[in-house]
């Protein structure tokens, strides 16, 4: 049975699944989602926690929040993905690793971040988990019919020329640093607000939230999706991260068979689990 | 906006785009019938069933980094289970074990689902950091929580229903500096080191770094270490060059018991005071023979001779092939003990009559912070804000075995404390 609390974590593991799938549909592996995922959360547990302890706080002020963290990862993705992004396959995946760490040992010795512990005692703009269902739900929402839309769009069909041929694309005249540019910089915004919903859902927020580990994980969402379709990495990101809790009663073999999965996912879809042969079949059927 | 102009209705980029779409509003439905049918149902508006048994839930670190402790946990838990079973008591409690991992998310899924089972109590979570998360939940909903584990402060501060019965460091970790400066009364020179990523181990580190200014030593050389490190050879060089007589270790059981048996590799002499995280007994297979003469304070002697601890230790070395325990097993025990009692006492009194399950977990947790309990870390109490007061607490010292493979942990020295401030 899946309750609220955890579909709130499906959503918000689609919606980073979503952040690591932009710069792919661009023909670019970067990691750097938990980067920027640490930076809303981290802005937002800051944010939220300037008032008394265990104050309350308006959803006006959570959304302001997103807005503050969309604006910030933004400048942030800007000015390193100019440098970064000059990189290629598996040099790009390292150089944004690295952001991802530097990021986390920031967060962990600034003075003003909470240290190892992080930041506590973050406000709650609802007070039931159904609250969060619809605003993580309606971003969700909001990013799917944005990325149906992106597939149709100037901007989508330049990112999946580059993604094909980068050289063939310039010869063309695309301007391949301004697509790859601005995939990262989509992609930065988006982890940067899930990040902000995820500081006050958890009630908690500290380094570990945006490490590595993240990266793997929401790579996993990627790769058992599919990278050739947004609904890839939705569809993978809601499973993998329910799959865990719907494993509980199997009790210590859980994390064996969600191994299992993660393992044999990518033998037997090697495309991933939504391809563009299945769209097409579903968009063929006719009732 | 692409136009599909010039492209058939049956063009597979069109049908494709048709699937999606169509795949997408299949998900959005999936996803709304989900979160209506998830609304749950709070199972507190409940009457409480007169005689049927009360269900009593843990979330323990089972998997993920912090395992080690979750597996002594369960254990500790079981044993109180067992023993507490077999005496005669007036109302049954039934325990369900979830797994509460090594991170926040999972850690609130699963007192989220212990919560919508009806559990009258919770037991858990492993980590503070967890705590933070997964706490205000359980509050939010009126579960009554006794934190097994948790030293961080602010614990017991995250609401009314939040305790717990593991004192914080603040408490412990400066008996043990007091010993290595008695024992060696001229000492100068203190080099100190932590695992900063690791909460526990910095916030540790700063009582330990507070209680030695209050001694008037400032450290000659503080160094960070992570808890995935596993060579510590460049702080150690670093904070040898300053000739440290003592050194304060604040890291968990790998990392710091590789840098002890490093420091003595490398030629450190003096005397080595570690905080809580090294605390168990896991550490002695890590530094082996040069684990000899740590010193550590705790919360838990498992030479304290009082009947309760002694049956502790028996059922304990009858699970484990004549092992010693550690406090995180017993105070998993005593948190089990707390619980079991409360329930018990206010069983016996008539408090469970005729009460919604959230009224039953009100009365629980006001009965809980009430009581007295005899637990193997001796008798403790809380205060009003669940805050535990522990009247005694033990420095000890790392005693190896001939053949360096085991050790056990010596008592030196037992020290009653009034009122634990916070």
């Amino acid at each position: 049975m899946i309750d609220n609390g955890l579909l709130v974590q499906m959503i918000l593991g689609a919606l980073l699944g979503l952040s690591v799938y932009l710069p792919m549909a661009a023909g670019q592996l970067s990691l750097a989602t938990p980067a920027f995922y640490a930076v809303g959360g981290t802005l937002a547990a800051l944010l939220a926690t300037q008032g008394g302890p265990q104050a309350g706080i308006s959803l006006g002020a959570v959304l302001g929040e997103m807005l503050l963290a969309a604006a910030l990862t933004a400048a942030l993705a800007v000015l390193v993905g100019l440098p970064v992004l000059r990189l290629r396959g598996i040099y790009l995946a390292i150089a944004t690793i690295a952001l991802v760490e530097i990021v986390r040992v920031a967060i962990l010795n600034l003075p003003f971040t909470g240290g190892a512990t992080g930041i506590f005692g973050i406000p709650q703009p609802f007070r039931h988990p159904f609250g969060y269902v619809w605003l993580s739900g309606g971003l969700l929402a909001l990013c799917g019919w944005l990325f149906q839309r992106l597939e149709a769009s100037r901007l989508g069909r330049s990112m999946a020329a580059v993604r094909d041929d980068e050289l063939a694309s310039r010869c063309m005249g695309i301007n391949t640093t301004r697509v790859k540019l601005s995939a990262f910089v989509a992609s930065a915004m988006l982890a940067g607000v899930t990040g902000v919903i995820a500081a006050h859902y958890l009630n908690t927020w500290n380094a570990r939230q945006g490490s590595f580990d993240v990266a793997i994980t929401t790579l996993a969402f990627v790769i058992l999706g599919g990278s050739r379709s947004w609904l890839g990495p939705v569809v993978s990101g809601l499973l993998l991260t329910a799959l865990p809790e719907l494993l509980r009663p199997v009790g210590d073999l859980r994390l064996v068979l969600f191994g299992l999965v993660i393992l044999l996912g990518p033998v037997l879809f090697p495309q991933g689990l939504i391809t563009p042969a299945l769209l097409e079949r579903i968009g063929r059927w006719k009732p | 906006m692409l136009r599909s102009g010039g492209l058939s209705p049956t063009d597979p980029l069109s049908a494709r785009r048709r699937g999606s779409a169509r795949l997408a509003a299949a998900l959005a439905g999936g996803l709304i019938l989900l979160a209506l049918l998830g609304r749950s149902s709070d199972p507190a508006s409940k009457a409480v069933s007169s005689d049927g048994p009360l269900s009593l839930g843990a979330a323990l670190a089972l998997t993920g980094n912090a395992n080690l402790y979750g597996q002594d946990q369960r254990m500790g838990i079981g044993l109180a289970r067992q023993w507490f079973e077999a005496k005669p008591h007036p109302r049954r409690v039934d325990f369900q074990l979830e797994d509460g991992a090594s991170d926040e998310p999972s850690a609130i899924a699963a007192f989220n689902l212990l919560i919508r089972r009806g559990v009258v109590a919770l037991i858990g979570p492993t980590l503070s950091q967890q705590a933070f998360a997964a706490d205000p939940i359980a509050q939010r909903q009126g579960v009554p929580v006794v934190a097994p584990s948790n030293t961080a402060s602010g614990i017991p501060q995250i609401g009314s229903f939040i305790s717990r019965v593991s004192a914080q460091s603040s408490v412990i970790a400066p008996l043990s500096l007091d010993e290595a400066l008695r024992r060696e009364p001229g000492t100068q020179r203190v080099a100190v080191f932590f695992a900063q990523d690791d909460a526990y181990s910095t916030a540790e580190t700063s009582i330990f770094q507070k209680a030695l200014a209050a001694r008037g030593l400032k450290p000659v050389s503080v160094q960070r270490t992570q808890l995935a490190d596993n060579d510590f050879q460049n702080p150690i060089t670093a904070a040898l060059q300053q000739r440290p007589q003592l050194i304060v270790i604040s890291a968990q059981a790998v990392d710091g018991g590789n840098l002890i048996r490093q420091l003595r590799e490398l030629g450190y002499r003096g005397q080595i005071v570690v905080g809580n995280g090294l605390n168990t007994p896991n550490i002695y297979p890590i530094c082996q023979r040069w684990c000899d003469g740590v010193l550590i304070a705790q919360a838990y002697s498992p030479e304290r001779n009082t009947p309760i601890n002694r049956t502790f230790r028996r059922l304990f070395a009858e699970a484990n092939q004549g092992r010693i325990p550690g406090q995180i097993a017993a105070q998993a025990w005593s948190a089990y003990q707390v619980v079991f009692e409360a329930i018990q006492r206010l069983q016996a009194r008539g408090g469970f009559e005729g009460v919604s399950l959230g009224e039953a977990r009100q009365r629980l947790m006001a009965e809980l912070l009430a009581g007295e309990y005899d637990t193997p870390l001796g008798p403790i109490h809380f205060r009003p804000d669940g805050e535990v007061v522990q009247g005694r607490f033990y420095v000890a010292e790392v005693r190896m075995d001939d053949t360096g493979r085991s050790g056990r942990f010596t008592l030196v020295r037992e020290q009653e404390l009034q009122e634990a401030q916070p």
